[in-house]
């Protein structure tokens, strides 16, 4: 009998057909627990077509009429840089304290570590709720919100790229006399500086984002103007306001890689 | 002089003796950048009414604050078991749908499939998309369908569009063209290069930068709670709107258990999906 081996359901399929139906199911449960309907979107697509439908067009008068705006741009973006500037510098420093390589003492290693990892772990709602209570709603507490994030998001990285640098340099010049200032200045500090300065400048990118959400919960600035719109139910206002937002945005992110490639291009920091 | 044989604090003291040495001529080149940067720094911190005392000031009225919150509130435990599971599940289901969408997305954005019409267009939209926002999105998803979890997941979803898009798409440019020259050669359509030759080959990099994107998620479902797409982020901002601060605390802890674990997770399994990948 010259029969054909039938392995049509092969084990491959079948494993893959199981882990696709137990994700399928997996999904199903929790959309019934959350109670939502995906489809639901489309099914009341409606309600989408009457906020599009007031929304548009833009009313950009509202620049004109309201001069806070301009100005809350501004804040906006000088929160941001503050926030990159002061929490880089605090970053740095507390990265070299935590780095293996630049501090001796194990103790202040560990406690500056720890304390990298739980500022990177708190989310920044929790930050921007207790500066407001702290110092008052504004521009002030977003920009210590700013501050904090960013040591968090940026310490622990910093660390590790001190961390990553190379030791032949530094104990070339070690051999030779100098210092442990002096290996940090002419062995490290060169190696890391390309790398920070990059970070900085995405850290700028990521605050400004950050710093429109932070408006809402009362950071001031272009989110709180948005914010106020919104709940006057201008929706006019809100769009053009969306629009600016829209701009500033791509207008820091092409700034941020512009500068990055113009220091970091041809390798100067030396 | 040998540094080497001497205690550390000595070796600070020579440090100090060597400024002496120092040339003003190796940073000139510094002197412009930095004066221009502090400059920047002066101006802004008058629009932002910051000053170095006031700086201080207010982190250390933060810090004391968390003093302040200081014995959580053990009792509220119970309470937040299920709003930081909802969050959880609201953060899966926004990236589960996200995932699903960019992967649309990247596929009319990638270069090697769709035609250059439709790819500038997506490429534009995805573009645009990022950056916007989650939380504009979710307070305009709110505006026109109400509180409640589900704009929460929509506007997650629609977050990820703009950042797994992008990567999808680049990741789906840099295939292998003579895969799918020799899949159309045996005359396969475009359903069949995508079913067969596209997605099992972007397989690794989807679920990692699916994983990437739950790790946001996570965090951003917290603040979008906040807005008013609840879960455990709504809890905390209740509890700070009601002047009840050990409350608040207990969900602090409950959201940084949550965001740590899941960071722990899907490191783990990044892991093995890169393991996998390298004993295939």
């Amino acid at each position: 009998m010259n029969t054909i081996e039938i392995t049509l359901p092969s084990k491959k399929y079948k494993r893959r057909m199981t882990i696709f139906s137990v994700s399928a199911i997996v999904v199903s449960v929790a959309c019934i627990y959350m109670n939502f309907n995906p489809l639901g979107f489309f099914a009341e697509f409606h309600f989408v077509r009457d906020l599009l439908g007031e929304m548009f067009m833009p009313n950009y008068r509202v620049l004109a009429d309201n001069s806070s705006i301009g100005y809350s741009i501004l804040q906006t973006l000088s929160m941001a840089f503050l926030g990159t500037i002061y929490g880089g510098i605090i970053a740095v420093i507390l990265a070299f304290l935590a780095a293996l390589n630049t501090m001796p003492y194990r103790i202040v290693r560990v406690l500056t570590s720890i304390t990298l990892s739980l500022l990177r772990v708190i989310p920044v709602l929790v930050v921007i709720l207790i500066f407001v209570i702290a110092v008052g709603p504004g521009v002030f507490a977003g920009m210590l919100t700013l501050v904090i994030t960013t040591i968090g998001t940026f310490g622990k990285l910093f660390a590790e790229i001190i961390e990553n640098t190379e030791n032949p340099p530094g104990e070339a010049i070690y051999s030779v006399g100098a210092s442990r200032l002096q290996v940090i200045r002419f062995s490290i500090i060169p190696q890391i500086l390309p790398s920070l300065i990059a970070n900085l400048l995405y850290a700028f990118d990521v605050n400004i984002r950050t710093a429109i959400g932070l408006g809402i919960f009362g950071g001031g600035g272009i989110g709180f103007q948005l914010q106020m719109a919104k709940s006057v139910l201008h929706y006019k206002d809100v769009t053009a306001l969306i629009s600016i937002i829209i701009v500033l945005v791509i207008l820091a992110e092409k700034l941020s890689d512009f500068l990055r490639r113009k220091i970091l291009g041809d390798g100067k920091l030396r | 002089m040998n540094n080497r044989n001497m205690p550390y604090r000595l070796c600070l003291l020579t440090d100090f003796m060597k400024w002496r040495e120092f040339s003003f001529k190796r940073y000139r080149k510094w002197l412009l950048p930095l004066l221009i940067l502090a400059a920047m720094t002066e101006g802004a911190a008058i629009i932002c009414g910051a000053t170095f005392g006031k700086l201080e000031e207010g982190l250390l009225k933060g810090i004391s604050f968390l003093g302040f919150m200081f014995p959580p509130d053990w009792s509220a435990f119970a309470e937040m078991v299920q709003p930081a599971f909802q969050s959880i599940v609201i953060a899966f289901l926004g990236t589960v749908f996200g995932t699903i969408l960019s992967v649309v997305f990247a596929l009319l954005a990638a270069a090697n499939i769709s035609n250059p019409w439709v790819r500038n267009i997506t490429r534009l939209l995805i573009g645009l998309e990022r950056s916007i926002p989650e939380i504009v999105i979710l307070l305009l998803l709110i505006a026109a369908f109400g509180l409640g979890s589900m704009p929460g997941i929509i506007a997650l979803s629609l977050g990820c569009i703009g950042m797994l898009g992008k990567l999808l798409a680049d990741t789906i440019e840099e295939l292998d063209p003579i895969m799918m020259e020799s899949m159309e050669s045996v005359g396969a359509n475009k359903m069949q290069i995508i079913v067969f030759g596209v997605l099992p080959q972007i397989m690794p990099n989807l679920i990692s930068y699916a994983l990437f994107r739950f790790e946001i998620n996570i965090r951003l479902s917290v603040i979008l709670g906040a807005v008013g797409a609840g879960g455990v982020g709504y809890e905390l901002d209740y509890s700070f709107g009601m002047l009840q601060y050990h409350r608040a605390f207990t969900a602090l802890l409950v959201i940084i258990v949550m965001i740590f674990g899941t960071e722990r997770l899907s490191y783990i399994l990044r892991g093995k999906i890169k393991m996998e990948g390298a004993l295939k």
